[in-house]
C-alpha cells in the first residue's frame, strides 16, 4: 500500500507542474490543499484520474484534492517528498492564496510575518533581559553576582542568537526547508567568527581571501535583514534546485548546493554590503549626532536603523564620544527613540480589541521601555506601520528636547529607564522620556485604527439583523456565510473523533461531534427547517446557503423515534437557540448506541473558508 | 436522459449515511441526477433534500439521468443502488 501513496504522490506531482510550481501545500482531514504558482501547468483531466484522488475542485487560489481520512497525511508526506515541498499548516496556504497584495506592502509585511511566531522567544528574553541588566545600575553589586551571569546567560540566549530564530522562521515563511534555514541561521553566528558585537573594539579583523573576495570572519549577531535575505535566496534556490537535479540525487545534492552557494554569497555579497552600509550608517550618525537638527533627524530614523540590524554598531559612537567628551549625548537620542516605539506599542495595547494583539502588545511595550524594542517594533509597530511612523515622530521630538538641554551620560550601552541613574540631569531626562513616549502614545492613539478582519465584519453585518443577546453559545464552525452556535451543551470534539466511520470521515460534510451534557438540542442560527428524520433523531437546518444536519447519536435511526421528540416541523422558521429536537440518553445507552451528536455542515465543500471547532 | 425505478431495501431507507454515499458516488458524474418519490423531486447532489424526502424501506423511487455521461452514468448508479440502498 505504501506504494501506492508513493505512486498517487508521484502523479499528483506530474500533473501540476512538479513542486518548482507549488507555493504550499497543507491537508485537512480529507483534501490535499495546494497552492498553485502556474495553473497552465496543471493538467485537471489527469489529475482526476489519478488513483487515490476521489474528487478536485480549485476556490480561491487553493487546488483541493479530495483523497480521503487516513490517507490524505500519508499521500500528503509522499507528496513532500516526492516534491520537496516543505510542511505548511492550512493558515500557510490561505495566507498564500491571499498573497495578492502590492510588492512594496508584501517587502514590508515580510518582517513581520518572520517575527511573529518568534514573539514568544523574543518577548520573554527581551522582559528577562530589560529587567536584569537594569538590576546592576542600581545595584552594583549584583552585577557582579554568580546570579547576574547564570540569569543573564538565560535572558540574552535568544538575543545573542536571534539570527537562528529568524532563519528558522524566515524559511518557513518563504517555503523553504526550515533545517536547512536553520543551518544557514548558524552559520552566520557560527562560535568560529568574532562576534558582530566585539568587532567594533578590533584593531585588525580576520579576513580569508576567496577568489577576488576578501571576506571578513565576522558574525551576524544582531542582525536581521542580511538573514533573511539569506534565507530568501536559500528558499528559491532550494526550490530551484528540486525542479532541475533528477530525483535520485536530489536529497544529497539539493540541499549540499544550496547551503554550499547560500554560504557562500552570504559572506562575499550580502555581508560586504551590509558592512558598507553600516560603515555609512555609522559616519552619519556620528555627524548627525553632533547638531540639534541633526539629533532630531536621528531621533525619527533610529529604528529604522534597527529594523535593519545596525543598531549594535552604535557602541563604538558612544564609546567614541566618552572618550572625546566624558559625555554621552547618543544615549538620550537612542532612548528617545526606544522611549516613543514604547509609547505607541503601549497605545496599540491600550486600543486594541484583538486579545491575540494585545497579549502580544502589553509585554513587547514594557521590554522596549527597558531598552529592548525588537518586540515591540517587529512584532507590532511595523506590522501596523502607522504605530511606527508615530513613534519616530516622537523620538524625533524626544531627541530634540534632549539635544536642547545637552543630556547626556558617561556610560554607554543602556537607554530608556535603565539608564536613568546615570544621566547628567534626572529630571530633564524623565521630561525626555515623558515626551518622546507621550507624542508617540497620542499620535498613535488617534491615527492608528484596528483593522478589522474581513470574516468578522460579514458575521457583524449577519449578527446586526439576529438578536444575539440572550444567546450563550460559542460557535462550533465558522465559514463566510456565517457561524454555527454549538447546538447542544457538552463537549466538542473533532469530526473525525466522532465513532460513527460515516461521520468521522466527512462524506455527510466537515463540522464537529459533541458529547451531550443535555438532552435538548437546539438551533444553531436563525433559518428554516429542511428536514426533519422520521425517527425524529435528526434535524436539518439552513440558512444563508449553509445547509446544516444535526444527527443524535450514532445508528440510533435503528430506535425508530423511541426516546426522540421533534419540536419542529419542516419548513419552520427557527431562531438561534430554539429548542428543536429533545432526546433520551438513557434510551439511547439503553439501546447500546453512542450517543454524541452529529453536527455537520453538509455542504462544507461549497464554503472555502469552512473552521470548526469550539471558539 | 435515462431513468431507472428502484424499491428500497435498506431497513433505514435514505437516511444520513445511505444518503451521503449516494451523494458521493453521483458526484462522480457530471449527469444531473434527480431522485422522484410520488410528487416529490430532488437534485441527488443536495443531501439535506435528499434526506428530506423521507424515503423508507420499501418505498419506490425514480430516479433519472441527464447530461453527457447518462450512459455510463445511470448504469452505475443503478447498479449503486441495487448494491447499497
Amino acid at each position: 500500500m505504501a506504494l501506492d501513496y508513493r505512486k498517487w504522490a508521484e502523479e499528483i506531482s506530474a500533473n501540476i507542474g512538479g513542486g518548482a510550481n507549488v507555493i504550499s501545500a497543507a491537508h485537512c482531514a480529507t483534501r490535499l490543499r495546494l497552492v498553485i504558482a502556474d495553473n497552465s501547468k496543471v493538467n485537471k483531466a489527469a489529475l482526476e484520474n489519478v488513483d487515490g484522488v476521489k474528487g478536485m475542485f480549485e476556490s480561491n487560489g487553493q487546488l483541493q484534492l479530495i483523497i480521503g481520512t487516513g490517507t490524505v497525511n500519508k499521500v500528503y508526506d509522499e507528496f513532500l517528498a516526492v516534491t520537496g515541498v516543505s510542511a505548511a499548516t492550512k493558515a500557510d496556504v490561505k495566507a498564500a492564496a491571499a498573497s495578492k497584495m502590492p510588492l512594496w506592502k508584501k517587502i514590508l509585511k515580510t518582517p513581520g510575518d518572520i517575527f511573529v511566531p518568534i514573539l514568544p522567544a523574543i518577548v520573554a528574553s527581551g522582559l528577562m533581559m530589560g529587567i536584569i541588566e537594569a538590576i546592576p545600575k542600581f545595584w552594583p553589586a549584583f552585577g557582579n553576582s554568580d546570579w547576574y551571569s547564570f540569569l543573564d546567560l538565560i535572558a540574552n540566549t535568544a538575543f545573542a542568537l536571534l539570527p537562528v530564530l529568524v532563519a528558522v522562521s524566515a524559511a518557513k515563511v518563504f517555503g523553504g526547508n526550515i533545517f536547512l534555514g536553520a543551518v544557514i541561521g548558524l552559520l552566520m553566528v557560527h562560535p568560529a567568527l568574532i562576534n558582530a558585537w566585539n568587532v567594533a573594539g578590533l584593531e585588525e579583523i580576520p579576513t580569508w581571501h576567496l577568489f577576488f573576495f576578501n571576506v571578513q570572519q565576522v558574525g551576524y549577531q544582531g542582525h536581521v535583514i542580511p538573514v533573511i535575505l539569506a534565507v530568501y535566496l536559500m528558499s528559491h534556490l532550494e526550490k530551484l534546485l528540486h525542479k532541475v537535479v533528477p530525483e535520485m540525487i536530489d536529497l544529497f545534492v539539493t540541499p549540499l548546493v544550496t547551503v554550499l552557494i547560500t554560504g557562500f554569497v552570504t559572506f562575499t555579497i550580502i555581508g560586504p554590503i551590509f558592512a558598507q552600509l553600516e560603515t555609512w550608517v555609522l559616519a552619519g550618525a556620528e555627524w548627525l549626532a553632533g547638531s540639534l537638527i541633526g539629533a532630531v533627524v536621528m531621533g525619527a530614523i533610529y529604528p529604522l536603523t534597527v529594523v535593519m540590524g545596525l543598531h549594535h554598531m552604535y557602541n563604538v559612537i558612544e564609546a567614541g564620544m566618552i572618550a572625546n567628551t566624558g559625555l554621552n549625548t547618543w544615549m538620550p537620542i537612542a532612548t528617545a527613540a526606544n522611549i516613543a516605539q514604547f509609547g505607541a506599542c503601549l497605545a496599540v495595547a491600550i486600543k486594541v480589541k484583538n486579545k491575540k494583539t494585545k497579549s502580544v502588545a502589553l509585554p513587547s511595550s514594557l521590554s522596549a521601555s527597558l531598552g529592548i524594542t525588537e518586540p515591540a517594533i517587529f512584532g507590532i509597530n511595523l506590522r501596523f506601520m502607522k504605530p511606527f511612523i508615530c513613534g519616530m515622530i516622537g523620538g524625533a521630538v524626544g531627541a530634540f528636547f534632549g539635544a536642547l538641554f545637552g543630556l547626556g551620560a558617561p556610560v554607554y550601552g543602556v537607554t530608556g529607564i535603565p539608564a536613568l541613574p546615570a544621566v547628567n540631569n534626572t529630571l530633564l531626562y524623565i521630561v525626555e522620556m515623558l515626551i518622546s513616549a507621550g507624542v508617540a502614545f497620542v499620535l498613535t492613539w488617534f491615527i492608528w485604527k484596528e483593522e478589522k478582519p474581513e470574516e468578522k465584519a460579514v458575521v457583524e453585518t449577519d449578527g446586526a439583523a439576529v438578536e444575539v443577546g440572550e444567546i450563550t453559545a460559542k460557535s462550533v464552525i465558522r465559514c463566510s456565510a456565517g457561524e454555527v452556535l454549538q447546538p447542544v451543551k457538552g463537549n466538542v470534539i473533532a469530526r473525525e473523533s466522532i465513532p460513527d466511520e460515516t461521520f468521522a470521515s466527512g462524506v455527510l460534510g466537515d463540522g464537529v461531534g459533541i458529547e451531550p451534557e443535555d438532552e435538548v438540542v437546539t438551533a444553531p442560527f436563525d433559518g428554516t427547517v429542511t428536514s426533519v428524520a422520521e425517527s425524529h433523531h435528526a434535524v436539518g437546518v439552513e440558512a444563508n446557503g449553509m445547509e446544516m444536519l444535526i444527527h443524535v447519536g450514532v445508528d440510533t435511526v435503528n430506535m425508530n423515534g423511541d426516546g426522540f421528540e421533534c419540536l419542529v416541523a419542516e419548513g419552520d422558521a427557527v431562531k438561534a437557540g430554539q429548542p428543536l429536537i429533545r432526546f433520551d440518553r438513557e434510551k439511547i445507552k439503553a439501546a447500546g448506541y453512542s450517543d454524541t451528536v452529529a453536527v455537520l455542515l453538509t455542504n462544507s465543500d461549497d464554503f472555502e473558508d469552512v473552521e470548526c471547532g469550539l471558539k | 436522459m435515462k431513468e431507472f425505478s428502484y424499491t428500497i431495501t435498506d431497513p433505514v431507507g435514505i437516511h444520513a449515511r445511505p444518503a451521503g454515499i449516494l451523494v458521493k458516488e453521483i458526484k462522480k458524474y457530471s449527469s444531473v441526477v434527480t431522485v422522484i418519490k410520488g410528487e416529490k423531486s430532488v437534485n441527488a447532489l443536495k443531501l439535506m433534500a435528499l434526506m428530506g424526502m423521507g424515503i423508507k424501506q420499501g418505498d419506490t423511487v425514480k430516479v433519472t439521468v441527464e447530461g453527457a455521461d447518462e450512459e455510463t452514468a445511470a448504469a452505475e448508479i443503478e447498479a449503486f443502488f441495487k448494491a447499497n440502498l
